[in-house]
């Protein structure tokens, strides 16, 4: 049992599963920066597409992609909805209700949005479904996060899982005892969680408690310059690969901010 | 006669090499934990409202307790990257930026303002009341200008926000205040 929580981690063997981890970093962030830069429909279409045959060839199952695009379809279709709404400008007016005008170019700068929002939250999907969380912290330490950080940074996504199963078996214990979670106001609900909050706080900080006695007799801190059992090292590929990413954000952003085309 | 070493070669001796300027052991196990239990903590009262398509958590209770009983440093990390940890598990990743930013703005504040005076009530209260008018901010400004949603849907956001507050930050208020009591030795760390 894992309490519930999806590990979007899938273990396969694809390039994007091989690429070193820094690069898929960079990429994600490379990507985020290249969708601000687009502003036309059209480009941000392909953007996308190029997103999902990403997510594709990491062999994305079915089931974990509905999971993580349930919350950004959701998102997008109240952009398109809301967007207009509070949008007056432009003309033809389709629609006019009080204070309230319609317009077409509104709605398409709805959509616009929305398809930049649907890139922003899908490129990140890239990254975690093929990066495990050990090489991620190990990429972040390499990147220049200090050690000790990515040190709490691993304990923390390490005992994730752990708390969940904690809070659920809690939950299930003062229920056993009587206790209400599902029902009744938003007040009423917060106030009865407080029971299951404390008794997990405790054993959280007794955990914290054994936790630095197994790091302190482990030596922990003891030297600079430690050494590590695997490390990163890139190979061409991934040289190639982030060739690729660097190129696919110069080129737009060269046309877009020095030749003015509108992309 | 000196002793054989029995370290690698090229590297000096753990006696000679510089002292590590580590964090130490416990603020590590303390953070790590703190962060994951807010993240745990966000993920497992995750409650979606249908009539706004919201939703609303308990994670916030998380960053006021990190923030008044360890201080504004935990509250800044633990409430920061454990809130936008618990995001990208919620499928929401696309808020994790945002959170990082707005949930440790809310953390350092709080834990500043609320721990003034040896954290009295007055305190506690305004520092609840600035940090979480710190995340109201932080969301509203970045779902305007960094996602670029439309008014609309920034708009819809804040009831649920303001709710989060303050019942996150009466809860986690209590909760410092008698984790404080049993547990002076850890507020210190």
């Amino acid at each position: 049992m894992t309490g519930g929580f999806v590990d979007l981690f899938t273990p396969a063997d694809t390039f994007l599963h091989r690429l070193d981890p820094r690069v898929k970093i960079i990429a994600v962030l490379l990507l985020s920066v290249l969708a601000f830069i687009l502003s036309n429909l059209d480009s941000l279409l392909l953007l996308l597409g190029f997103i999902f045959l990403l997510l594709f060839l990491a062999r994305a199952t079915l089931s974990r992609t509905l999971f993580a695009l349930k919350f950004v379809v959701r998102f997008m279709v109240l952009i398109v909805v809301l967007w207009p709404l509070f949008d007056p400008s432009g003309t033809p007016v389709l629609a006019e209700l009080g204070p309230v005008k319609i317009t077409e170019p509104a709605i398409w700068r709805g959509v616009t949005s929305a398809v930049r929002v649907g890139c922003l939250a899908t490129v990140w999907y890239i990254l975690m479904f093929t990066t495990s969380q050990r090489d991620l912290v190990r990429a972040l330490v390499k990147l220049g996060l200090r050690f000790d950080y990515g040190l709490t940074l691993a304990i923390s996504l390490r005992f994730l899982p752990t708390f969940g199963v904690l809070i659920e078996s809690i939950k299930d214990a003062q229920r056993a005892r009587g206790l209400e979670l599902s029902k009744g106001g938003l007040v009423r609900r917060s106030k009865n969680y407080v029971a299951v909050l404390v008794p997990t706080i405790v054993s959280a900080l007794r955990t914290a408690d054994t936790l630095s006695l197994a790091l302190q007799s482990r030596a922990y801190g003891a030297r600079a310059d430690r050494t590590y059992l695997r490390e990163l090292s890139m190979r061409p590929a991934d040289y190639v690969a982030l060739t690729v990413l660097v190129a696919l954000l110069v080129l737009p952003a060269v046309a877009k901010f020095l030749l003015h085309v509108q992309i | 006669m000196a002793e054989p070493s029995i370290e690698p070669e090229g590297r000096p001796a753990l006696a000679q090499s510089k002292p590590a300027k580590f964090v130490s052991p416990k603020v590590v196990a303390v953070y790590g934990v703190l962060t994951a239990l807010t993240a745990a903590v966000t993920y497992a009262s995750y409650t979606p409202f249908s009539p706004t398509k919201g939703y609303f958590n308990l994670g916030e209770s998380m960053v006021f307790f990190s923030a008044l009983a360890f201080g504004w440093r935990a509250g800044m990390i633990c409430g920061g990257i454990g809130s936008a940890a618990a995001d990208i598990l919620l499928g929401s990743g696309i808020y994790a930026p945002i959170t990082l930013v707005a949930k440790g703005a809310e953390g350092y504040v709080a834990g500043v303002i609320g721990r003034l005076r040896g954290g009295q009530l007055w305190a506690v209260v305004a520092g609840i009341a600035v940090g979480g008018l710190c995340m109201i901010t932080t969301y509203f400004v970045g779902e305007l200008l960094v996602l670029n949603v439309g008014l609309g849907k920034a708009l819809a956001e804040v009831p649920i926000n303001v709710a989060q507050v303050v019942l996150g930050g009466t809860i986690g208020a209590l909760l410092s205040y008698y984790v404080k009591r049993s547990y002076p030795s850890l507020a210190a760390a």
